[in-house]
């Protein structure tokens, strides 16, 4: 029984710890280290919650109920989530980035979600995750035409705070 | 907007793949959830353990070593005991509440139960915790004039001074929780609040 549950415990943590990581990279704005702390307390609640998995939503429904709330638990538990300068932000970015990645780009992405509401920053990752107004509204408990309000203004937030970072 | 948006998407998408590991290490990670495991019990059982413990000491104590007889000094040893056990059953609906609060509900019901457990918290910490206290301290001097019929008067006093050194401590620690409880109430009333609008 344990092991089949170390085997669908490190068959979701492959297939799903990239999208993890990433949103955790988005909501502590690049920081890597608390990111990877984060996606460490999101993956414990995996474990914690597997036997409790019935099949009602989607695998990713429910690792993105456990992603967004961690992410909203951790900062109330530690308050020390610090935002990195440019340069650390360039540099760790630059870690994780392939060749072939244009880490200006995702850094700068980072950055500006970083500067909206933290429940934002979720909803616009999962946005980026290309997940449909329904599955956001499964997530979050609001109904879609609410998510779809939503989403409208944190997507013209997010290019306002862009646009205006570009040209700082 | 729409295709400076699948720009960020696609970028957003590119950087996800470069994150693929191809051996994690899940050795690391059982250990951690282990050690989680016991934080999240002792989170859960310390507090009730410690009040366990010296409502035990003070009952064995009250019965074994220093069986008290005036009614004043009983009615004070039970306001002593009572104190404690109230304070035990505080904690356990407070265990109880702590555990409605599931990570696999929605971002909305899981704000609004946190919110209950953190209301029910600075109550604990505001009223509760203030009265305990009170009685724990109403039955201290109840039984302390029998004592000083058994005791040396300097001893008494030690203890007396004693109790008040305890009583500040315990008034900075319970003003720390409220605050730290009041904060902690303003986001998740905030974050809601951010939920719904």
């Amino acid at each position: 029984m344990k092991h089949s549950k170390n085997e669908s415990f490190e068959e979701i943590y492959r297939q799903h710890h990239p999208m993890v990581l990433q949103m955790g990279l988005g909501f502590v704005k690049g920081d890597k280290d608390t990111a990877n702390d984060l996606s460490q307390e999101i993956f414990i609640s995996v474990w914690n919650n597997l036997d409790k998995f019935r099949g009602a939503s989607s695998y990713k429904t429910w690792i993105y109920r456990i992603t967004v709330n961690t992410c909203l638990q951790y900062v109330k538990k530690d308050k020390k989530v610090r935002t990195l300068s440019p340069l650390e932000l360039e540099h760790q970015t630059a870690i994780i980035d392939t060749e072939k990645t244009s880490h200006d780009d995702i850094s700068e992405l980072y950055k500006a979600i970083g500067q909206l509401k933290k429940i934002d920053r979720l909803i616009i990752m999962m946005v980026l995750e290309n997940q449909d107004y329904d599955s956001i509204s499964e997530v979050i408990g609001i109904n879609p035409i609410n998510v779809r309000v939503k989403i409208h203004r944190i997507k013209k937030r997010l290019e306002t705070i862009l646009k205006n970072n570009k040209n700082e | 907007m729409s295709s400076e948006f699948k720009n960020l998407q696609s970028h957003w998408e590119t950087n996800k793949k470069s994150m693929e590991v191809s051996t994690p290490n899940f050795d690391s990670l059982y250990k951690k959830i282990k050690s989680k495991e016991k934080e999240t019990y002792f989170f859960y059982y310390g507090t009730i353990t410690i009040l366990l413990v010296t409502l035990i000491v003070i009952s064995l104590f009250f019965y074994y070593v220093a069986p008290v007889k005036d009614i004043l000094s009983r009615i004070g040893a039970g306001l002593m005991i009572l104190g404690l056990a109230f304070r035990i059953i505080i904690e356990i609906i407070s265990i109880r509440k702590a555990k409605q609060i599931d990570l696999l509900d929605t971002t909305l019901k899981t704000a609004e139960n946190s919110i209950n457990f953190h209301r029910f918290r600075k109550n604990i910490h505001q009223v509760i915790a203030p009265i305990v206290i009170v009685l724990y301290t109403i039955g201290f001097y109840m039984i302390t004039p029998e004592f000083s019929l058994y005791m040396p008067f300097w001893n008494i006093v030690l203890i007396d001074i004693s109790y008040v050194v305890i009583g500040i401590v315990l008034f900075i620690v319970i003003r720390k929780g409220v605050l730290k409880e009041m904060q902690i109430l303003t986001d998740i009333v905030k974050l809601k609040n951010e939920i719904t609008e």
